[in-house]
């Protein structure tokens, strides 16, 4: 397998009148072909930002990327002109947004929306567009009937559907899928969850899933990266960090969860806020938040292997090695 | 969508019966006998009253609406002008082609230069363009019609001597005007296409458009443009009938033959029935293009579209503008 | 502590929240220094004018803007700079007043419409229908051509033409409000029609009324000027800036300040109520501002 996304220390700031806002701070993560990656951390924490930067879609100004290199393919994406940039945005990676009730242009037909991105990158008469186009919304289980109907006309799962027959309209090599069901109906986010891999897997396509939701990830993904204020905490096979949870901020997730198996009168959140991500603190952002925060916790964390390739940006967690197995 | 155009011009019927009722009833309360004005103070009594009869004068004031709404429906008569005698209808056809040509380049201007110069701004947000355009249009709807025109005529007639001040059969002569008429229109078409292309730029489905590899350009005058002209289009329509409105006053400062001077003429003169039928062809045509402007609407938004072609009318109480 | 305090407390702590989200915009800022410049003059003019604006000096007719005279002198010798000060009080007054009249008049139709729905609503906004369907300005002109010169006149001609806007506006604000529970609170304790109208649901509609208000006083000055300028509204001994337009407008050639400050004027005036106005909404209304 080969790589597909690599990213070296990326940073992403907004800067506003009232501070500069670290979004997305020195964030490394990399990706095979075919792999999944499931990006978890709560909301704030800069997934989002993180996907809107691989697609060079970060509003600036008050966004801009600040070093740190994109390598896809082996080309850096950050140092793409834009025409290049728009040739892969749509074609090779393509996005998902989270709510599919806003992502669909309101005055154009689904089938239209479709074919664009279609038109766009490869070279199709009008009409072949529409035909793949319509092929696109069959593929995601709508009738092609529907092509001349107006996103109005559809529920949410039903525009999500559209939203992915756009994303995936190119075939591309990675697609990001940002929080694809949070807007969803529970019923309606099995089926678009269930699509989404069969699709994937059909396509063999590299994908990049944002969520919050820890049991989406467990279904859906090969690699884990938990995300907490701006930073990588954990990243692993989602072996390692589900049977192994090392850094006390996952951990703290986990326990979050309600267990079916266990009585529990009170579920255990994790106390406190993030932290302001105008207002880092120094060294280890969970801190002020850890139970076993203590001397040492103040200085800069670094991402350290904890065991074939296991990261943890915790000085407090060992190395364990087999046990991850 | 044939029947929903058919269904508004229905409406308009009453409208504007109602607006000649109040016209009507305006101008018969208005002092002044016009048998007198007609035949001057020199006049008899019993000639005035001869002339009182004749005219239909002397009859109660329902009659009197009624002979005038029938002559309107049936004769398309609008009665005939105290001062110069002539059939009001023919005046104001004679006279209104000049005032809608005005209006009608006048818009245009406007639209092109407004929905242009708050793109720019909107898309440039807070830049040197944007701080100046929003500026320019402020000062630009604060500057009244008519002294607007007067500074022109000061700067470009009399102290440059590049325009003519007045007259209207060359189209040098049309400048000043269709500017004077346009600037204020262009200033409200700029603003509101401005905040209107704000929201629309925040949206998440631009960012769609943007996350397919579309170039900037169709994404500005595709997917934002084609949704921020929707409440534009209103403003454009108000501003229409404000413009028939100012003719009234742009018309005299260039002394043009328009149906503005011939209403503010009659009302000098005492001239009712040219006064009446002014301001009741202006109410139609004003009326059609608030109809055009729903239409467009309906057009650029399939949202209401469907609203008019379903069973769901109802709903939508056309015609209502904001 | 009683409820009545604690709604005072909220009341004026959102008052004083508007206050600093108004003074926070610079624009908003300028209107109100404008405005209030404005209300200063139009106050106390007989102090502050250099010279009657009524007084002639047919020696010095004409003269160009120098010292003694910073906007010049009419035609018959009339130091502009007084007159128009004196116009701002015949602006400001006609404009609020007409403002005033068509609030009332289209609140009160407004709230009748939305609130007892059905025949009343219909009957009632079908006739604001009819007179919006003629052009603002031009229902003005008929108007005022009915009722003759004189200021009351003119008043009643600017505040009749605007009153189906507020009419229009109170009611959609009150269809949406007479559903809600405070509503149905209230009448469920036996308040009556009007005093659920009066002190429920206009106070919470009041916010789109008092921006519309502020522009409005800028097109009622605007309108004002327009009919002087055409010669309906206000006899010429009273200083107005329209009527001193339309004075000034045959000696253009000559005289080119007789013309040109009457109209800064009331550019300076509206532009202040705009920037005012929008200032005002912005921070009515947080949400809509970019």
């Amino acid at each position: 397998m080969s790589r597909i996304l690599d990213i070296k220390d990326l940073s992403i700031h907004f800067l506003l009148k009232s501070g500069t806002v670290k979004a997305v701070n020195r964030l490394s993560l990399s990706l095979d072909e075919g792999e999944t990656l499931g990006l978890v951390g709560e909301t704030g924490a800069g997934k989002t930002t993180t996907a809107l930067g691989i697609m060079g879609l970060v509003q600036s100004p008050p966004g801009k990327t600040l070093g740190g290199e994109i390598l896809f393919d082996g080309r850096d994406l950050l140092k793409l002109p834009t025409r290049e940039m728009r040739k892969i945005r749509g074609n090779d990676i393509s996005m998902i947004f989270q709510d599919p009730m806003t992502s669909l242009n309101p005055i154009d037909t689904v089938g239209e929306q479709i074919a664009e991105v279609i038109k766009l990158h490869n070279k199709v008469s009008p009409a072949e567009a529409a035909k793949e186009a319509q092929k696109m919304l069959e593929m995601v289980g709508i009738d092609g009937s529907r092509y001349n109907d107006y996103p109005h006309q559809f529920s949410g799962g039903m525009k999500q559907r559209v939203v992915i027959a756009i994303a995936l309209a190119c075939h591309p090599r990675l697609l990001i899928a940002d929080e694809p069901t949070t807007a969803l109906d529970v019923t309606i986010q099995a089926q678009v969850l269930d699509l989404m891999r069969d699709l994937r897997d059909q396509m063999n396509t590299s994908m990049i899933l944002i969520t919050h939701d820890l049991g989406v990830v467990a279904e859906v993904c090969d690699k884990v990266a938990i995300m907490y204020a701006g930073e990588i905490v954990e990243y692993g096979t989602l072996r390692q960090v589900y049977k192994n949870p090392c850094h006390y901020y996952t951990k703290g997730l986990f326990a979050s969860i309600p267990n079916m198996n266990e009585k529990v009168r009170r579920l255990t959140p994790i106390k406190g806020m993030m932290p302001d991500p105008a207002a880092l603190p120094a060294g280890c952002k969970f801190a002020e938040r850890c139970e076993y925060a203590g001397e040492g916790c103040g200085a800069e964390q670094e991402l350290r292997d904890v065991g074939e390739g296991h990261l943890v940006r915790c000085f407090q967690c060992r190395k364990q090695t087999g046990v991850s197995r | 969508m044939l029947r929903y155009v058919g269904k508004r011009l229905l409406m308009m019927i009453p409208v504007l019966l109602g607006v000649s009722f109040v016209v009507f009833t305006m101008l018969y309360f208005t002092p002044g006998d016009p048998a007198v004005q007609i035949l001057g103070d020199g006049a008899s009594t019993e000639a005035i009253e001869a002339l009182r009869e004749e005219m239909g004068l002397n009859n109660p004031f329902w009659i009197r609406f009624l002979t005038y709404v029938k002559d309107l429906v049936i004769d398309h008569d609008m009665g005939i002008s105290y001062s110069t005698n002539r059939p009001v209808l023919d005046e104001i056809l004679s006279r209104f082609p000049t005032t809608i040509e005005l209006a009608a380049l006048s818009v245009l201007i406007a639209t092109c230069i407004g929905i242009f110069c708050g793109i720019v701004a909107s898309v440039r947000q807070y830049s040197i363009f944007d701080h100046l355009a929003t500026v320019a249009s402020m000062i630009g709807v604060s500057m009244p019609n008519f002294w607007q025109g007067l500074m022109m005529i000061l700067l470009f007639s009399v102290y440059l001597g590049w325009l003519p001040a007045s007259g209207f059969d060359r189209a040098i002569c049309w400048i000043m005007p269709s500017l004077t008429i346009g600037t204020s229109t262009a200033a409200s078409i700029m603003r509101m296409t401005r905040s209107s292309m704000l929201e629309v730029i925040r949206q998440d489905y631009i960012r769609t458009a943007r996350a397919k590899g579309q170039s900037e350009l169709v994404v500005i005058m595709h997917h934002a443009l084609k949704n921020a002209i929707i409440p534009v289009l209103t403003t454009i329509g108000i501003s229409f009938g404000r413009m028939l409105g100012g003719a009234v006053l742009t018309e005299s400062i260039f002394a043009i033959p328009g149906l503005g001077s011939l209403i503010v003429n009659a009302i000098k003169a005492r001239d009712y029935p040219v006064v009446q039928g002014g301001v009741l062809f202006i109410a139609f045509v004003f009326g059609f293009v608030n109809l055009a402007v729903d239409i467009l609407y309906a057009y650029c938004d399939p949202r209401i579209k469907s609203q008019y072609a379903g069973g769901r009318k109802k709903k939508w109480k056309g015609g209502e503008q904001a | 502590m009683n409820r009545e305090g604690q709604d005072n407390d909220r009341k004026s702590g959102q008052f004083m929240e508007l206050l600093s989200r108004l003074l926070m915009n610079k624009a908003a800022v300028i209107g109100l220094i404008i405005l209030l410049v404005l209300i200063f003059c139009a106050v106390f003019a007989d102090v502050i004018t250099p010279y009657d604006y009524a007084a002639q000096d047919l020696k010095n007719r004409f003269v160009s803007p120098c010292y003694a005279h910073p906007f010049g002198t009419d035609n018959l010798g009339r130091d502009i700079l007084s007159r128009v000060i004196y116009g701002a009080r015949i602006s400001l007054s006609v404009g609020v007043l007409s403002v005033c009249l068509s609030a009332v008049v289209g609140i009160i139709l407004g709230a009748i419409a939305g609130f007892y729905g059905g025949a009343p609503d219909n009957l009632i906004m079908r006739v604001m229908d009819i007179f919006l369907a003629i052009p603002n300005l031009l229902l003005a002109i008929s108007i005022a051509a009915t009722l003759g010169n004189g200021i009351p006149n003119l008043i009643m001609a600017i505040g009749i033409g605007a009153a189906p806007t507020y009419a229009r506006i109170v009611r959609a604000s009150v269809l949406s409000l007479k559903e809600q529970e405070f509503v149905e609170a209230a009448r469920a304790v036996g308040a009556s029609d009007a005093q659920i109208i009066a002190s429920h649901i206009i106070p919470n509609c009041l916010a789109p009324i008092i921006v519309q208000m502020t522009l409005g006083v800028a097109s009622a000055i605007l309108s004002t000027a327009s009919l002087s300028f055409i010669g309906l509204g206000i006899a010429p001994p009273t200083s107005e800036w329209g009527s001193m337009l339309s004075a000034g407008r045959q000696y253009i050639r000559d005289a080119w300040y007789i013309v040109t400050f009457p109209g800064l004027a009331i550019m300076v005036t509206i532009f202040g109520l705009n920037l005012f106005g929008d200032g005002l909404r912005d921070a009515l209304d947080p949400k809509l501002k970019n």
